[in-house]
């Protein structure tokens, strides 16, 4: 059966491209221009994946209230932003409401597949057992290209897809410097200096959460980052 | 000239009060002089008309030209003692006669008191002959003496003469000589007196010895062999008429004087021949001495000639214009003024005239004390008022215009300082005043308001600019790529492809426009950390080299590791726009200078290109957003980077600035150690 995704945007022109191009992929599209009717519909039955824009026409933050309901519904619904909205400020708030994803709508219709595709993965992934196939280990550094998680020191780093991928292309080859294109590409995203830079920070703080000493994130200034084997 | 300046020349209008007052008593002085002037030409013409019926008081007209030669006899108060000294006969030393000898000058004066007739003579003689027995005698004899002759006659009868010639100083025996011959005289009292460079003769001669013409010889040699030289008191072969007093004249006139009041009388030549009446001497209390009030006196009311000269002449000559004016027959007014007493003299002479014969000038004077004492206080007291209340009004216009100028001044300051420091929504000075100043000070508010409000605006305008177009933008990329699922025409394919190029360009234009937003919020909540910028800097130096493949960078850093706090990333992106503005100014093959220092507190970080200079009108917006010094080539330059730049030194408690240097550009980053 096919996967069914929601849409909840107000411009109907990218709900429309975007539901044609789930629809082209071969998955079920159910498309909201606002919350109330997207929620009436979700009574029923809850999509595989959502897709919220922040701001719903004239209900501002509809997105976010929106992302608490559904994170209240099921706690394992993935749940991507995709909003105009580039702030710092905002895409904290919604990964701290549960988001699996933040994006701006800069990304490109393939990247945003790509993702959709990847998140999919995990969540089939993760109901089945644990292949060692799939397991990458660098140092205290673990990580499950399947179920797209990461251990550091047997500890599981909650980490976003976008923060995953990144942490992928780094620790797959220690010591090489990744620069910020191959860090984008890697990300399937296109993102500007400022915010690779804050997501390193925010990998960063989530590892130092785990472990104070932790400093495998080396900056090369000018050129971009590495993974520093222990 | 500053506003202070001016207000102080305006008060100079309240000079206009004093010199008013000055009209006013100025007028008054002469409305009042003119008045008393008037009534004394009245009582001049009525003295005068009196006068003329003494017709035969008067000496008869002689030439103008001899009148000079005329010997006055000043009427002596007391009789002096015949010593050779002149001092007892309480005469002015002006009154002596000056004529001019070989060996200097020859002083004389005659004077009458009780019948007798007095002379002193002053005879400057570098050397002395004395007489003897046989020079004694006659005036063209065998020898020769210094001597001096009275010469006087009564016309038609011939002349006499009197000889005073000395054997030795000390009393001397006088000779007359006349048409019955020469002897001593024993009447007569003569003293002899050398002094050094001459000699001195007082003598006393009866006065009905002495006729009607009266003139004086002295005869001066150095040799008695010698006849010497002749000094005469006359040019004429006979000497003129002695100027006598006419007691008549005299009398008639005691009897018209009244109270300080004087009046002289002259003959046609201008001789005084009789004088009554004393001018009183001033009494009133004056309450200005000679000090700077009695120098305003005389800049305020017209002035007269010195008192002084209103006196009578000492020689016995009156010379006054005004005298001399009635001799020619007009009567004619003078005006003296004494220069510290305050005295003041109105004074008219008029001519007597009998029978179409101007017989001499009366002349009536009188003092205008009462005139005096009245401008006076009043002059006084609108000095002190006026100047008072011109000082009261310069104080008062100069406080006020210290006040406006200060207000203005401190106006001007504060809209300065806002605009220097930025904060253009602050209060400014006088706001609340409710004259020029204040409406001044609300409209520059305004301005300053409206300023900020722009430039508040024009910051936000990138980021709120690029927000709006993210959304249309999207439409059109996410229609594009479902586009390219469709079966397209070759043609169709390459359309699409060019749209998609186009579409990508815009978004990294707006990825540019809103970075500075996104800089300002991580400048928010950045987290300062320590670390060593010199080797941040040399491995992002290295990652320039290439990037910039056709450009050389140059690390110039004296020390082997610079520890710095702040964020290392913010710094390294500020860093980029520098160096992105340092290539796209700098031409292939150059050498952009990157600099690291500490100078004391500060770090310094400089990016030298070389490169076309700043133009200067740009030189303080060069930091601003949306601000290009880029001409049409450099299109794509939004204008942000340079402003993103000063953010992230701003934001670090740093400071940035560019000057033109030697054959470029250098760009200059404080930053706090």
């Amino acid at each position: 059966m096919a996967k069914r995704i929601a849409i909840i945007e107000d411009e109907a022109a990218i709900r429309d491209n975007y539901s044609a191009a789930f629809r082209r992929e071969g998955y079920a599209v159910d498309a909201f221009d606002a919350r109330a009717p997207a929620l009436k519909a979700f009574d029923n039955r809850l999509p595989d994946l959502v897709v919220i824009d922040i701001n719903l026409r004239d209900d501002v933050e509809g997105g976010f209230e929106l992302c608490r309901e559904l994170r209240a519904r099921s706690s394992d619904l993935p749940i991507i932003f995709l909003t105009a909205r580039d702030s710092e400020f905002d895409a904290v708030s919604g990964l701290r409401l549960g988001a699996d994803d933040y994006l701006t709508k800069d990304i490109s219709l393939p990247h945003l597949m790509a993702r959709v595709a990847a998140l999919f993965r995990r969540m089939d992934a993760l109901k089945k057992p644990q292949g060692v196939e799939s397991r990458m280990t660098r140092g205290d550094l673990t990580i499950d290209t399947e179920r797209m998680t990461v251990q550091w020191q047997e500890q599981t780093v909650s980490l976003t897809l976008t923060e995953f991928w990144l942490v992928h292309a780094m620790a797959r080859y220690p010591g090489h410097v990744k620069n910020r294109q191959q860090l984008m590409d890697a990300a399937q995203a296109v993102l500007d200096d400022n915010t690779i830079t804050s997501h390193i920070k925010r990998i960063r703080r989530k590892f130092i959460a785990i472990d104070a000493s932790f400093d495998a994130i080396e900056t090369v200034y000018g050129m971009g980052y590495r993974w520093l084997s222990a | 000239m500053n506003l202070k300046r001016q207000l102080l020349l305006v008060s100079l209008l309240a000079l206009m009060l004093p010199w008013a007052g000055c009209e006013f008593i100025r007028e008054t002085e002469s409305a009042l002089r003119a008045g008393q002037q008037e009534m004394l030409a009245g009582t001049a013409r009525a003295l005068a008309n009196s006068m003329a019926r003494y017709a035969e008081e008067f000496p008869d007209r002689i030439a103008r030209t001899v009148a000079g030669e005329q010997i006055f006899l000043h009427a002596l108060n007391n009789r002096p003692r015949i010593d050779g000294y002149i001092d007892d006969w309480l005469l002015d030393l002006a009154a002596l006669k000056t004529l001019r000898g070989n060996d200097g000058q020859v002083r004389m004066a005659v004077g009458t008191y009780d019948r007798m007739v007095y002379l002193y003579v002053d005879v400057s003689d570098r050397e002395l002959v004395y007489a003897t027995a046989e020079t004694m005698v006659l005036d063209d004899g065998p020898r020769y003496a210094d001597r001096v002759t009275l010469v006087s006659s009564s016309p038609p009868y011939l002349e006499e003469r009197i000889v005073f010639a000395a054997e030795a100083p000390g009393a001397i025996v006088s000779y007359r000589q006349d048409s019955y011959g020469f002897a001593p005289e024993p009447a007569i009292t003569a003293y002899w007196q050398d002094v050094p460079g001459g000699y001195r003769i007082e003598a006393q001669i009866p006065a009905d010895m002495l006729g009607t013409d009266l003139g004086m010889v002295v005869s001066n040699t150095s040799d008695e062999n010698q006849r010497g030289v002749r000094i005469s008191s006359y040019s004429g072969r006979r000497p003129p008429p002695a100027v006598h007093q006419a007691s008549e004249l005299r009398q008639v006139a005691e009897n018209l004087v009244q109270t300080g009041m004087r009046i002289l009388i002259t003959d046609s030549a201008g001789w005084r021949i009789a004088a009554a009446g004393e001018l009183t001497e001033s009494t009133s209390n004056r309450s200005f001495g000679a000090g700077w009030s009695a120098r305003i006196y005389d800049l305020v009311v017209e002035a007269g000639e010195v008192a002084a000269s209103a006196e009578p002449d000492a020689g016995g000559r009156e010379q006054q214009p005004y005298v001399s004016a009635a001799l020619d027959g007009r009567e004619t007014a003078g005006w003296f003024r004494g220069d510290s007493n305050g005295r003041a003299i109105v004074a008219v002479a008029a001519p007597i005239v009998e029978d179409g014969e101007i017989l001499g000038a009366l002349v009536v004077q009188q003092d205008t004390d009462r005139i005096l004492s009245l401008t006076n206080e009043g002059l006084v007291r609108l000095i002190n008022v006026t100047l008072f209340s011109t000082l009261i009004v310069a104080g008062a216009l100069l406080g006020y215009a210290s006040w406006l100028s200060r207000r203005v001044r401190r106006l001007s300051l504060a809209a300065e300082a806002a605009l220097e420091n930025e904060t253009l929504h602050a209060a400014l000075p006088s706001a609340l005043a409710e004259d020029e100043i204040g409406d001044l000070s609300r409209s520059f508010s305004s301005v300053l308001r409206q300023l900020g409000d722009y430039n508040a605006y024009l910051r936000t305008l990138a980021s709120k600019l690029s927000h709006e177009l993210r959304t249309p933008l999207a439409i059109v990329t996410s229609s594009l790529e479902n586009l390219e699922h469709e079966s397209l025409s070759e043609s169709s394919a390459g359309y699409t492809a060019r749209a998609r190029e186009g579409a990508d360009r815009l978004r990294r234009i707006l990825s540019a426009m809103s970075e500075a937003s996104r800089v300002e919020e991580s400048m928010a909540n950045f987290e300062a950390e320590s670390f060593d910028f010199r080797k941040a800097l040399s491995s992002t130096i290295d990652a320039y080299r290439d990037v910039y493949a056709e450009r050389t960078f140059n690390l110039d850093c004296s020390s082997p590791s610079v520890p710095a706090k702040g964020s290392p990333e913010l710094l390294i992106q500020m860093l980029d726009k520098l160096v992105d503005n340092a290539v796209g100014f700098s031409s292939v093959g150059d050498t952009i200078n990157i600099g690291l220092d500490v100078a004391g507190e500060n770090l310094l970080l400089s990016v030298t290109n070389p490169g076309p200079p700043l133009p200067d009108r740009m030189r303080s917006q060069l930091f601003d957003s949306m601000v290009s010094v880029r001409g049409a080539e450099g299109s794509r330059h939004l204008g942000l980077g340079l402003y993103v730049a000063k953010l992230i030194a701003e934001g670090h408690g740093g400071s940035i600035s560019a000057e033109n240097v030697d054959g470029g550009v250098r760009f200059e980053v404080r930053l706090p150690a």
